[in-house]
């Protein structure tokens, strides 16, 4: 069981930041609750660190580059899954990095009255009104929460881990002003989260009682032997409906809109990248146990009419056929939907989050392609699974970026004190020569979402198309492109306000809210938005590497199945003859084992 | 006289014709060596002036400093030109072909062999061809931009900085166009060469007519520019190679790439040349590509000089020059009788046109593409020899006409029409403009002695001297270029006896080009500039009444101001003072008009290789130009024996053709004289003019005419042609596409994007912000879903 703790260093780092951010956000003096942030911020940088260097992986034990430790060991079966073994350094690497300039967009959220009044002595400092501590401590449960899930390789594990990520959300959303509207989004938010939560446990409950395992690894071996029963396809089909409701796929996204216009912007900013990530990396791990490694008609459910819309390529692989046709299905329509909603929007957060809606649908369709496409050449382009963990990179990089620049701007103070942030697009306007920083991160982040040729965007959604082409899945792709023409509508409005348009008389002023972390934020992202597309090189060969599965093909085993409840990992071997032949080439660690 | 009429028939006794055999011998032999890095100067500097005056630009300069940069480098790169010359190409060795590298520019690989590749290197092929166009381009530019810096001095500042920085660009694009070392370098230095060419027409862009004649000059270029092109395409596919180095060597081992002959393949002897020489027609404007030549004039004078007469237009020349081992392939010379009479027809047309309209500036834009017809025909019949010479002696001679044609026009408020100045040579100042420009009319017309004579005179020999056969019909081209030299004699001489002798008359012009852009007149069209002067000449179409201190002097000014519509302008209460151009204008007048007169001295320089024909035909035969022996002779033809030699009226036309063309030249000038001449002891005895607007012997002649006159006068109605043809029809199919574009395929495109909305619109009310509305729609997603996959699946 101690092996488990080679995956947890990141997250007791951040557990123990959590502790020390709740006491001293209640500190009574003024310089010690300003720190709160600060450690906040260093926590996360430690987990970064962490992160880098302590996770298990396949290439074996590496030595810390500061410290000559040899510390990240190589992966066992016994220290977590072994079907995705290089996504977990990757997406932890990437949650906390986002999750700091999540951070740095955050400040100031909460208790900024409070505070004014108590320098302006109109009031003395109580505790039990202050919310800087519980905002951050839930900031960083749910980011704790987060890299749970990517450690998870047990379905209660997932379930719990998930559940630790979106909980603080709900009630981050309601604190994050002290509008109504926060309150009700808020509310909504946690029913139908429960909701959601309630249609995956019931998912988990039923792939149990199909296979008898709660362990990724054994349902996977379960399914390598004996195929895939209707009860298990039926849990897997139910899980993938809840995880749609973190990553808000069409039909569990009705909430998004008015959650992320009823939060904060930076908030909208945390909600469009944590439970988002938590979502794909629940489907990429649900979909691994499933195994992409199918030949066309040959999964449970046997041949079928719908594969009409796959084109044969020579290769190619893919999910079992029911769960591919229900998130084939899912990703048309979530991408559809999402984009025509937000071409009708006059709100930039509604248009935002319904773009976000958008997103998620684009990266489905790399999930449907999954990682055995083309050649044995396992090139980067051909791996969906690759393209999901680059975008989800991309993505939140640049959609930071967007909400970082309405953070950063707020209308300016009414008598009452009352801060109101702008949202209507006519706030836009000639944003590029009244607030630079604000105007030009939004003009790049724009820009990069809409996917134009040299930013980071572009060489995210590249691979979406390229290994969704490699598939075969020719129709989901020209779909993928239709919308993103049609996102063009709304991202070119985005863009092309701050720089085109003159503010007349009619806008409300604007001044820029007196926080550094967010503008250092922004810039950060669209900085990032350049520089990670020069570079991407380098991230995509981590990229590339993260995105190997391991996995089998159930209707070509080889070996005999393995007793259903013996803990023998030894005999999750892989075949490499069946991996070969899936098109798959990878260095599994499991192999190792033998 | 008679004595030294011998001298040079002795010399041309042994012309051309008769020895060319050792020339080509040293040629076929000739290798090539790396030259001196400093030589990249001569291309090089141009640019750093372009650059520096961008600065200036930048830094808003509003002094005269821009010129001095442009002077300054480009007598540089004028030295640099020189220096080359004297240490590679002086005195009878045989000259090298220099080649200088500046750096890698395009390299595509094709496949894994280095010959399966594309290698274009900005590099410069230096032989005594390329020598001789950059010594009279690099000199001539320096001075005529010496000339620029007085003449553009009532616009310094911006308009300063746009002038030379586009005439500092023109050099190196010139530069380029003739050094390249490959066709696709040349092919830059030619659009770049367009390119200045249009800015610097344009240059007074608030002025309708200098805008359209821009663009006119711009889109006839690409007709030619089109043909140039594929014959670089097809160059390329022939050769796989587009450096002349290698080219040529294909031609000396007389196979193609592919191994087959070239003599026996029609994609090489005919049509690869004629797409060249559709190339050299458009820059050249030559046949049917001439018409936007003449409306270049509307360009400031300097630029007329230098782009339009001197150096650009020779490029097609130069162009065919260089590929002249292309163009001999042929063993019947087909394209070659092509361009001998295109040249020929192209000389004869415009001279008609020249001796009818009244703008003495379109005059020489005429003239000149008159000239460059004898050098193509000179081309055409084999002695690219005598074309050379007489492109480098036409361009110091047309550059001397043109600047004095801008003083005049700076002096007399941009006034060109010949029927408005008289006795401009008897003005205070003018005295010297009117010498120079004798000097440059007499080799115009071709004075015995000039250097104008003795190149004209190498083209007309040569044509009478081809053999029977050899050039199809070239004893009427020799015929047609001897009448047309006399008709050239005339009206040089017409516009000089008109406007620089005679009584002292004068109507000051509109000032049109002299106005500061700033306080022009807006709000003139195009229809009501044409409707002012019927003329279809003349520069400018408001009167400035107040701005201009000059205009209010005093000097006589008597004239027919109503004949030219303007009422309003009366000359007894007005008056107007001519302004001669200064120090920075005499001198550029005045060093051309000398180095005029020395060029004809270079015709008695015994030449490198070969005999006769001067200095400029010995830089020829040194060079690729060179015309073989073989071809020269006839030998190709088919027949094993040489045709004999072409004959004027039966006399040996290098002997008789020096007093041939003298005599036509005077009989031109006697009856420009006659018909034009003024009354008195100040003209010539001959003529009757006694006012700047009425020649009464000229003015009948003319009426006698007719509808011929009206016709020239109207340039023969080849714009309207051209307008009724071509423009008319491509201006209806594009509004039909048009209406297509805009009903068609916008509608198409909006229906598509209104599609998303509708559905957006029609989707809306789902989210209503009700909890448990989204619950239920959530539920019932995941049901239908469900209920989907079941049924699908099965």
């Amino acid at each position: 069981m101690t092996d488990r703790l080679a995956f947890l260093w990141p997250e007791i780092a951040l557990f123990v930041t959590t502790c020390i951010v709740m006491i001293v956000g209640l500190s009574k003096s003024l310089a010690v609750r300003k720190s709160t942030g600060v450690i906040a911020g260093v926590g996360v940088l430690v987990a970064l660190y962490l992160a880098a260097v302590s996770t298990p992986h396949t290439s074996g034990p590496a030595v810390c580059p500061l410290t000559g430790i040899h510390f990240a060991p190589q992966l066992t079966a016994s220290m977590g899954q072994v079907l995705l073994p290089d996504m977990v350094p990757f997406t932890k690497c990437l949650i906390a990095a986002v999750g700091f300039m999540l951070l740095l967009v955050l400040a100031g959220t909460v208790d900024r009255n409070e505070e004014a009044q108590i320098a302006s002595g109109k009031r003395v400092y109580d505790p039990l009104r202050a919310n800087r501590a519980e905002f951050y401590a839930f900031y960083l449960f749910s980011l704790t929460g987060l890299m749970l899930t990517a450690s998870a390789d047990d379905l209660i594990w997932l379930f719990l881990a998930l559940e630790l990520t979106s909980l603080p959300t709900y009630i981050m959303v309601a604190m994050s002003t002290s509008r109504n509207q926060s309150r009700e989004a808020g509310v909504k938010y946690f029913f139908l989260g429960a909701l959601g939560a309630a249609i995956f446990l019931y998912g988990f409950a039923l792939i149990y009682g199909g296979t008898g395992e709660t362990k990724l690894n054994d349902i996977a071996a379960v399914i390598h032997a004996q195929g895939i029963n209707s009860l298990t396809m039926v849990g897997a089909i139910l899980a993938i409906f809840g995880f749609a409701f973190k990553i808000a796929a069409v039909p569990m996204h009705f909430y998004t809109a008015d959650v992320y216009q009823g939060s904060a912007s930076q908030v909208s900013a945390f909600l469009a990248f944590v439970p988002k990530t938590a979502g794909f990396i629940a489907i990429l791990l649900l979909c691994a146990t499933l195994g992409w490694a199918y030949n066309p008609g040959e999964g449970a459910g046997g041949s079928i009419g719908f594969t009409a819309v796959v084109t044969q390529v020579e290769g190619a692989t893919r999910l079992p056929e029911p769960v591919r046709l229900l998130l084939w299905v899912m990703a048309a329509m979530t991408m559809t939907i999402g984009n025509i909603f937000a071409i009708l929007q006059t709100s930039v957060k509604r248009t935002l989050a319904y773009s976000s809606i958008a997103h998620s649908g684009y990266m489905l369709v790399g999930v449907i392609a999954g990682p055995f496409n083309g050649d044995s050449s396992n090139a980067f382009t051909n791996n969906g699974v690759s393209a999901v963990l680059f975008y989800l990179l991309s993505y939140g990089v640049m959609n930071l970026g967007a909400f970082a620049a309405l953070a950063m701007i707020e209308r300016t103070a009414k008598a009452d004190g009352e801060v109101r942030e702008i949202d209507h697009f006519d706030d836009l306007r000639g944003l590029c020569k009244v607030h630079p920083i604000a105007g030009w991160t939004l003009v790049i982040s724009s820009l990069s979402l809409l996917g134009l040729p040299p930013l980071l965007g572009f060489f995210g959604k590249l691979p979406l198309f390229t290994s969704g082409i490699a598939a075969g899945e020719i129709v989901l792709v020209v779909i993928l492109g239709i919308n993103s023409a049609i996102a063009a509508f709304y991202y070119l409005r985005m863009a092309f306000l701050p720089l085109t348009d003159t503010r007349d008389a009619t806008i409300e002023q604007t001044t820029e809210a007196p926080f550094v972390g967010r503008k250092l934020a922004g810039l950060l992202s669209a900085g990032g938005v350049i520089v990670l597309a020069i570079a991407a090189s380098a991230v995509i060969d981590q990229v590339k590497q993260a995105g190997t599965v391991q996995t089998w093909n159930p209707t070509r085993a080889i070996k005999p199945a393995p007793a259903p409840h013996g803990h023998d990992h030894a005999a999750l071997e892989l075949s490499p003859e069946s991996v070969a032949a899936a098109g798959g080439v990878t260095s599994g660690a499991a192999k190792d084992e033998r | 006289m008679m004595q030294a009429l011998n001298i040079f028939s002795s010399i041309a006794a042994h012309a051309v014709a008769s020895e060319p055999a050792a020339g080509v011998a040293q040629a076929a032999t000739r290798t090539i060596t790396q030259g001196e890095t400093w030589m990249l100067a001569i291309p090089f500097l141009p640019l750093l002036a372009f650059v520096l005056i961008a600065l200036c630009a930048a830094f808003k300069v509003r002094s005269k400093l821009p010129a001095f940069i442009t002077v300054g480098l480009l007598a540089l790169s004028f030295g640099a030109a020189l220096t080359t010359f004297i240490q590679h190409f002086m005195g009878p060795a045989a000259a090298p072909i220099l080649h200088v590298h500046a750096f890698d520019w395009l390299h595509f690989k094709a496949g894994p062999e280095a010959a399966q590749g594309f290698v274009a290197n900005f590099a410069f092929y230096i032989d005594s061809l390329t020598i001789l166009w950059m010594l009279f381009v690099t000199g001539l530019a320096t001075l005529i931009a010496l000339y620029a810096s007085e003449y553009m001095s009532h616009d310094v500042g911006p308009g300063y900085c746009r002038f030379f920085a586009a005439f500092s660009l023109f050099v190196f694009s010139m530069s380029c166009l003739v050094m390249a070392d490959n066709l696709v370098l040349l092919f830059l230095g030619w659009e770049g060469v367009g390119l200045c060419s249009y800015l610097l027409i344009g240059y007074f862009y608030k002025k309708a007519p200098a805008v359209a004649a821009a663009k006119k000059a711009f889109i006839m270029n690409r007709i030619g520019d089109l043909g140039l092109l594929m014959g670089i395409f097809s160059i390329y596919t022939a050769f796989g190679t587009v450096e002349y180095a290698k080219i040529f060597e294909f031609f000396r081992s007389g196979v193609d790439a592919t191994g087959n002959q070239i003599g026996s393949s029609t994609w090489i002897t005919i049509i690869i040349p004629l797409l060249f020489t559709i190339g050299a027609f458009g820059k050249s404007a030559q046949v049917f590509l001439y018409t936007w030549l003449p409306d270049a004039m509307e360009g400031p004078t300097p630029v007329s000089a230098l782009i339009h007469a001197a150096t650009m237009v020779t490029a097609g020349v130069f162009l065919i020059a260089r590929m002249m081992p292309l163009y001999q392939a042929d063993p019947n010379l087909l394209i070659l009788s092509i361009v001998a009479w295109s040249g020929a027809i192209t000389a004869l047309w415009s001279a008609t046109i020249e001796m009818a309209i009244f703008d003495i500036k379109r005059v020489m834009g005429y003239s000149t593409i008159s000239q460059l017809g004898f050098m193509f025909a000179g081309l055409g019949v084999l002695t690219p020899e005598g074309s050379a010479f007489h492109v480098f002696t036409h361009a110091f001679f047309k550059a001397t006409l043109f600047l004095g044609v801008g003083a005049v026009m700076h002096g007399f408020g941009g006034q060109l029409d010949l029927r408005r100045l008289s006795g401009v040579g008897w003005m205070k100042g003018f005295g010297l403009v009117a010498a120079a420009v004798f000097i440059g009319s007499i080799n115009l017309a071709g004075f015995p002695f000039t250097a104008g004579f003795f190149s004209k005179d190498m083209i007309l020999a040569e044509a009478f001297a081809r053999p029977e056969g050899q050039i199809a019909g070239s004893q009427a081209v020799a015929w047609i270029l001897l009448i047309t030299a006399g008709m050239t004699a005339y009206y040089t001489f017409r516009s000089f006896f008109r406007v620089y002798v005679g009584p002292k008359q004068f109507v000051p012009g509109d000032d049109a080009e002299l106005v500061d852009l700033g306080r022009h007149p807006k709000g003139v069209s195009l229809d009501a500039w044409h409707k002012e002067h019927g003329h279809g000449h003349g520069h400018g179409h408001e009167h400035e009444h107040n701005d201009h201190a000059h205009r209010h002097g005093s000097y006589g000014g008597v004239g027919d101001a109503r004949a030219h519509g303007r009422q309003d302008f009366d000359p007894s209460t007005e008056e107007f003072d001519p302004h001669p151009p200064g120090f920075a204008m005499k001198f550029a007048i005045a060093a051309c008009a000398i180095l005029t007169i020395a060029a004809a001295g270079l015709y008695f320089v015994s030449p490198a290789i070969g005999e006769g024909g001067g200095w400029a035909a010995g830089m020829v035969r040194q060079s690729s130009a060179v015309v073989s022996a073989e071809v020269l002779s006839g030998h190709t033809s088919g027949t094993d024996e040489g045709h004999a030699h072409g004959t004027f009226l039966g006399m040996d036309p290098h002997h008789v053709m020096y007093y041939v063309s003298a005599g036509v030249g005077f009989i031109g000038v006697l009856i420009a004289a006659f018909l034009h001449g003024p009354k008195g002891w100040q003209g010539l005895f001959l003529g009757v003019r006694q006012s700047c607007d009425v020649a009464p012997r000229a003015d009948k002649l003319a009426n006698a005419f007719g509808p011929l006159t009206t016709a020239a006068r109207n340039k023969y109605y080849v714009d309207e042609i051209y307008d009724a043809l071509i423009t008319r029809p491509l201006w209806v199919l594009s509004h039909i596409f048009h209406l297509f574009d805009q009903y068609v395929v916008d509608g198409l495109v909006n229906l598509i994007g209104a599609l998303p909305r509708f559905f957006g619109k029609a989707l809306r009310p789902i989210q209503s912000g009700e909890m448990h509305g989204y619950a239920v729609g959530m539920a019932g997603g995941v049901a239908v879903l469900l209920i989907l996959v079941v049924l699908l699946v099965g």
